[in-house]
């Protein structure tokens, strides 16, 4: 634990002493949502829209779609947090040196989102206050439930993080992989949209997606829209999603490790 | 067009370059920014003849990279003049660049996802070599440093001494009469090494360049140079032929000594002795020792006198060697510090 | 004896004057570009990849019987919702992909150890850069058709264009996104914080430009702003091009303030590149990173 909390520690102070980072982190949402927000506009009539409503329950466009940046940003954190780390580690030579220090990769890249988690806390907050003054968005729902049933998702989110970990670790050139896979991801679970205005054939896909699931139940929970599916199903789906993606993750990151190990491939870029 | 060829390739008058840098000044409690003044070219003359081979050497911040870079028309001269093939270098960069060919950087210098060929018929187009006689000359500088069968290959497969070579051959591809290699065999294996610098010498002797060489090693500059300048702190502190410079110091030996202990006066003492040309101490180390170099006239002579002062003046000789005269030596006896300090 | 020769150099020069490098700068740039199998891949699949997004959104607000779509149209001017889009959102990734590819080439240059083997050539500078900027322009063009088929094959949107129309639209798009692309590489060399400045220019036109909406739903000084905006116009004459057949002619307005902007920012890339370079050569930080 001891040794998870110095690589957190470390990672926080070096966010910190960037401060532009932070900042752009808080401000650069609100810029892609700015197109958003005014599409909106022209769909809307009386403040309200009421297509949205239709598929939705709720005509509030901007607050389903802020509740989803700001869980898509503890994906971003997590999941590919990890992979983007090690990249970054690759590219400047220094992950040998990471690897080689008494502490299993797991617990490193658990180190590494730990701070990449609180501070995405400390933006999401931020962010979240700076939408509802632009978007004059109202959350009613509730706030305790929400988080609690973020909690399976954002875990089980960690075993994802540790596969993309270890096929960064045999791939080396990641940074398609993250970009596209990222915004690919985005699309499919609904960040931006219910999913049920994805084409049929799409949609399948999406509804195989636990994260679906995990925009679905908390946008549910805190804005009272129509879930996919009856909640306490939702809370099993996650729960399972968990256990299931921190086992075949590790399982998963342990297998790559090994591999790169014997070809020796670690330091190369 | 018809031009006559200059006596003199390189030619610096009173050349000077001032920086101004933000530092951080405590003052109390706190810290502000100041400007600050560096100048790290002090008014250099210097005159490097037409076909000379030329080392110029000096330590890390001496004033040797900006020397080169205004020689290069990367950085403009605050005062003085510097031109190159009778071309000044702030007024007439253009054709300062035509006839000077550069390596800096080495290996970076080049496009690593370009192959050898493409990188030297992109460089000679930026040359303006005509394509009909670009070709052939490409294929000849790639034959004359083993480069041919690898020619067509990205140059990021390349090992170190095989993009340093395409460097080398990178900033010939158009011809120039002078060359200025900057440190051309950093990092190179001894072989790899070797064949740049029988290179370097077949371009001075065979095709009568000029040729600039910046390096660390003392060996290569000793071996290659007609002449050697020797920079720090912004001036040229020696400049002249190698074997003049070691003489300058003595007949040719150097006793070095590795002592504990002894008086603080004991440098003065042995420059008494007879058959000692010069006495250079050295920092002393955490553990104490110092280095004593003794660069001798009369070594038979000399010897047994310095073993005797050292150890009246209660020093403990740990080590003793005894060489020939190097660069080296030139630098530290004009410096007081090695050349990679 | 002073030796007479026939040029300093042994070889003679060509012609003077600067298409043979500037034309080596283009086949270079494209050559580097086809070798990076990922980002031939990212060309093929971005364009219509990240209007998705803007798509999917447009069908959520219109409803499952399009209840929204009458509002829209009153606003637009157009019920081609997806065509609306697209062309704007094509546009936007236009100047995105520029900033990031020609407003950090020379950043990128230096890191790499490359900038200065060019700077040391007697080609000047500036031609290099532009070089550099004609070769994405190359790409871009390119991309633009792929785009139009692929939204047009994968996703059934359909035009009603004015191929003169567009391809002015285009003709003078290209001298302002370069220019400004341009005095982008030259500030990014001199500052080196090349992702700060893409973010907030990029977020800028992003927020302004209408890429996904009618201005119409702008506030007043929003608006006003926006009417300022190159891109502004350049998405609403290619959408009026292409949607609406609007012809050269029609949209004459629009490109004589991209005929202006073009000129303005060509100058000032050009001004600010030339101030960059001279400062570069007085503290003598070319080679740095």
């Amino acid at each position: 634990m001891r040794t998870i909390l110095a690589v957190a520690r470390k990672d926080v102070l070096l966010m910190v002493r960037y401060p532009m980072n932070l900042i752009s982190r808080i401000f650069e949402p609100i810029g892609w949502l700015m197109p958003v927000y005014f599409l909106g506009r022209a769909f809307s009539q009386g403040g309200s829209a009421p297509g949205f409503a239709a598929w939705t329950g709720t005509g509030d466009y901007m607050a389903f779609i802020v509740v989803g940046w700001i869980l898509s940003a503890y994906v971003s954190a997590v999941m590919w947090g990890m992979g983007f780390s090690l990249k970054t580690e690759m590219d400047q030579g220094v992950l040998e040196s990471s690897w080689v220090a008494p502490i299993t990769p797991a617990r490193l890249l658990v180190g590494r989102t730990l701070a990449s988690v609180a501070v995405t806390t400390l933006t999401s907050i931020a962010f979240a206050a700076l939408a509802t003054l632009l978007f004059d968005i109202s959350v009613r729902g509730q706030l305790v439930p929400a988080m609690l049933f973020s909690l399976p998702v954002v875990v089980g989110l960690y075993g994802l993080g540790f596969m993309l970990a270890g096929l960064v670790l045999r791939l080396r050139d990641a940074n398609t992989l993250i970009d596209v896979g990222n915004f690919v991801l985005g699309l499919l679970s609904g960040r931006d949209y219910p999913v049920l205005v994805l084409p049929r054939a799409v949609m399948v896909l999406s509804l195989i997606l636990p994260l679906t699931y995990g925009y679905d139940g908390i946008r549910a929970l805190l804005l009272g829209t129509r879930p996919l599916l009856p909640l306490p199903l939702q809370v099993l789906l996650a729960t399972v999603f968990m256990v299931v993606m921190i086992l075949a993750g590790l399982w998963t990151l342990q297998r790559l490790d090994y591999r790169t190990r014997v070809e020796g491939s670690l330091g190369h870029h | 067009m018809n031009r006559s060829v200059p006596d003199n390739a390189v030619e610096l008058e009173r050349l000077s370059k001032r920086f101004s840098i933000r530092t951080m000044r405590e003052n109390g409690a706190r810290r502000r920014a100041v400007q600050k003044e560096i100048l790290a070219v002090d008014g250099i003359d210097l005159v490097i003849r037409r076909g000379e081979l030329f080392g110029l050497l000096g330590p890390n911040g001496a004033g040797k990279t900006t020397t080169i870079r205004m020689l290069c028309t990367l950085l403009i001269p605050t005062s003085g003049r510097a031109r190159v093939w009778g071309f000044d270098v702030a007024e007439q960069a253009d054709e300062v660049r035509r006839r000077l060919g550069v390596v800096l950087a080495g290996e970076r210098s080049i496009y690593w996802k370009l192959t050898a060929r493409e990188n030297l018929e992109y460089f000679a187009a930026l040359y303006q070599v005509p394509r009909d006689l670009a070709r052939p000359r490409i294929a000849d500088l790639l034959e004359r440093v083993g480069l041919t069968a690898r020619a067509d290959d990205l140059v990021e497969r390349y090992s170190t001494g095989m993009r340093q070579r395409l460097a080398l051959i990178k900033a010939m591809v158009h011809d120039p009469p002078v060359l200025l290699l900057d440190e051309p065999t950093t990092g190179l294996d001894p072989q790899a090494a070797r064949n740049i610098r029988d290179l370097i010498r077949h371009l001075h002797h065979s095709e009568g360049k000029t040729i600039i060489l910046t390096t660390h090693y003392m060996e290569e500059a000793d071996q290659l140079s007609e002449r050697i300048g020797i920079i720090d702190q912004g001036r040229i502190i020696a400049l002249d032929s190698p074997q003049a410079l070691k003489r300058s110091l003595g007949q040719g030996s150097v006793l070095r000594f590795e002592l504990v202990g002894g008086k603080d006066d004991l440098e003065g003492s042995l420059r008494t002795i007879p058959g000692v040309h010069t006495v250079t101490v050295e920092r002393p180390a955490d553990d104490g020792t110092r280095e004593l170099i003794l660069h001798l006239n009369d070594p038979g002579a000399a010897l047994p006198r310095a073993l005797d002062a050292i150890s009246r003046g209660g020093g403990q000789v740990r080590h003793l060697q005894m060489e020939e005269t190097s660069l080296e030596d030139v630098f530290i006896a004009l410096t007081g510090r090695r050349l990679r300090d | 004896m002073a030796l007479t020769v026939p040029h300093p150099c042994g070889v003679v020069p060509s012609r003077p004057g600067y298409a043979g490098p500037f034309a080596a700068v283009v086949r270079r740039e494209l050559r580097i570009f086809l070798r990076y199998p990922s980002w031939v891949v990212g060309m093929i699949i971005w364009p219509v990849l990240f209007p998705l997004i803007y798509l999917f959104g447009s069908r959520a607000l219109a409803g499952p019987e399009g209840q929204g779509l009458s509002a829209f149209a009153r606003l637009a001017g157009t019920t081609n919702v997806q065509g609306f889009i697209v062309i704007g959102t094509t546009a936007w990734m236009w100047l995105n992909m520029t900033l990031w590819a020609v407003g950090t080439s020379l950043r990128t240059d230096q890191v790499r150890g490359v900038l200065e083997s060019n700077w040391l050539t007697p080609v000047p500078r500036f031609v290099l850069l532009l070089g550099t900027a004609a070769s994405h322009a190359v790409l871009a063009l390119a991309v633009l058709v792929l785009s139009l088929v692929e939204f047009r094959v994968l996703l059934g949107i359909h035009f009603s264009p004015s191929v003169s129309g567009a391809a002015a639209v285009i003709a003078l798009t290209i001298p302002w996104v370069y220019g400004l692309a341009m005095a982008f590489a030259a500030v990014v060399l001199r500052f080196k914080e090349a992702n700060a400045m893409v973010y907030f220019v990029r977020g800028v036109f992003m927020v302004f430009a209408g890429i996904t909406f009618p201005l119409s739903v702008l506030p007043d000084w929003m608006a006003r702003i926006a009417a300022y905006m190159p891109l502004t116009h350049t998405i609403e004459a290619f959408r009026a091009a292409l949607l609406q057949g609007a012809g050269p002619a029609a949209l004459r307005v629009h490109l004589a303030f991209l005929f202006w902007s073009g000129l303005l920012l060509l100058a000032l890339g050009y001004y600010v590149f030339r101030t960059v370079d001279r400062l570069m050569r007085r503290a003598g930080t070319v080679g740095h990173h």
